[in-house]
């Protein structure tokens, strides 16, 4: 058994979709240069661009931010970064600080934004509320917003986020299956809002199966939090994920189908669907909002803050 | 014939039970999908076909977690 590439016998990694063998230096080459080659396709950089990347400290913004950094050493881009501390005990002070780490041994410009200091209160602490909506409800809209501010107070003309294939796949069934098509024309590489607030997000990891990011993280010695969020439940992300996974043990190209089929489909789904929302002001922040209050000042009424 | 197993607070020696005994023998014994495990063979990641010999040094790392 020896590398496909470059006939090393010191093989890391058996690709199921194709057969192909690699070795640890190859491996990485593949990663970046496919990362590189969707950057290219999708034109998700423009020189000159600031991107702010999302960094959690996990394996998947840890390697956006991996990769991206060789545009800046191009002097293509420039990089900054924010990590969102939503107030977790015992989960999100490992993450913080190993983006902290990642920030200063790049040389970026970094903040941590936390939920307490924005909006008063931690993620634990709206869970102790009766009838509260969920962890994940709260959190992905806080986070949205956080990262949207950080990303015009530091100047940033794109938000790059650690999506990888199997959480595009994911959205793209999930929404599929619950009708949602009204975010099924959200999805994509590169996703811009009329509203000139919200700063144009990129997914540079999009085509990178999930499995193959935790090798690459592991294969490059780069610290990362692998941890669970205590607040992880069976939602039905997880049970997509699930039949997924076991339709990709027999068929090994099944998540790249999918996101080939939906990304033939996706301009037309966008002409023919997509809802046109008003643009006004959010009446207590002054955030976009469609309605009177945006989402996230929505919960924080809710919640009496 | 056995090996050390390495796995989150796990540091054990445990027997090879039968001859071709791979690493994805072990990950199915323990429960473990290779999924979302990757295998170091004393301290070099590997495939999961590899065999395991005695007096390996084998450390199983999570890297996918749900949520």
């Amino acid at each position: 058994m020896q590398c496909s590439k470059c006939g090393n016998p010191k093989v890391i990694i058996k690709k199921e979709q194709s057969g192909q063998l690699l070795c640890k230096d190859c491996f990485i080459e593949s990663i970046e240069k496919k990362v590189i080659k969707t950057v290219k396709k999708e034109k998700l950089l423009d020189k000159g661009d600031k991107v702010l990347v999302a960094l959690s400290g996990g394996k998947d913004s840890v390697t956006t931010l991996e990769i991206l950094n060789s545009f800046r050493e191009m002097n293509i881009i420039d990089i900054c970064a924010v990590t969102v501390d939503e107030g977790i005990a015992n989960y999100r002070q490992d993450g913080v600080d190993i983006a902290v780490r990642h920030a200063q041994r790049l040389g970026i410009e970094h903040k941590v934004v936390s939920l307490k200091e924005d909006y008063g209160i931690t993620l634990d602490e709206i869970m102790q509320r009766e009838n509260h909506k969920g962890s994940c409800t709260y959190c992905g809209v806080f986070r949205r917003t956080i990262i949207n501010k950080a990303a015009r107070e530091m100047g940033a003309t794109k938000i790059a986020t650690g999506h990888n294939l199997d959480d595009e796949v994911q959205a793209i069934m999930m929404n599929y299956l619950e009708g949602n098509t009204d975010n099924l024309t959200k999805l994509g590489a590169k996703t811009e809002s009329k509203a000139k607030e919200f700063t144009v997000k990129i997914k540079p990891l999009r085509e990178i199966p999930e499995r193959e990011i935790g090798l690459y993280v592991v294969a490059k010695d780069l610290e990362v939090h692998f941890d669970s969020c205590p607040y992880a439940m069976q939602s039905f992300r997880g049970e997509v994920s699930e039949v997924i996974n076991q339709l990709a043990e027999k068929h090994p190209t099944i998540k790249y189908s999918t996101l080939r089929g939906y990304d033939k489909i996706k301009n037309i789904l966008k002409k023919e669907l997509k809802k046109e929302y008003p643009q006004g002001r959010c009446e207590r922040c002054g955030e976009p909002a469609a309605n009177e209050l945006c989402k996230a000042c929505s919960f924080l009424e809710e919640l009496g803050l | 014939m056995a090996f050390i197993l390495k796995y989150k607070d796990l540091n054990e020696e445990r027997e090879i039970p039968r001859e071709d005994y791979t690493i994805k023998d072990l990950l199915d014994d323990l429960n473990l999908s290779a999924q979302t495990m990757v295998s170091k063979q004393n301290g070099e990641l590997v495939i999961e076909d590899t065999v395991i010999e005695d007096g390996d040094e084998i450390q199983l790392v999570q890297i996918i977690y749900g949520g």
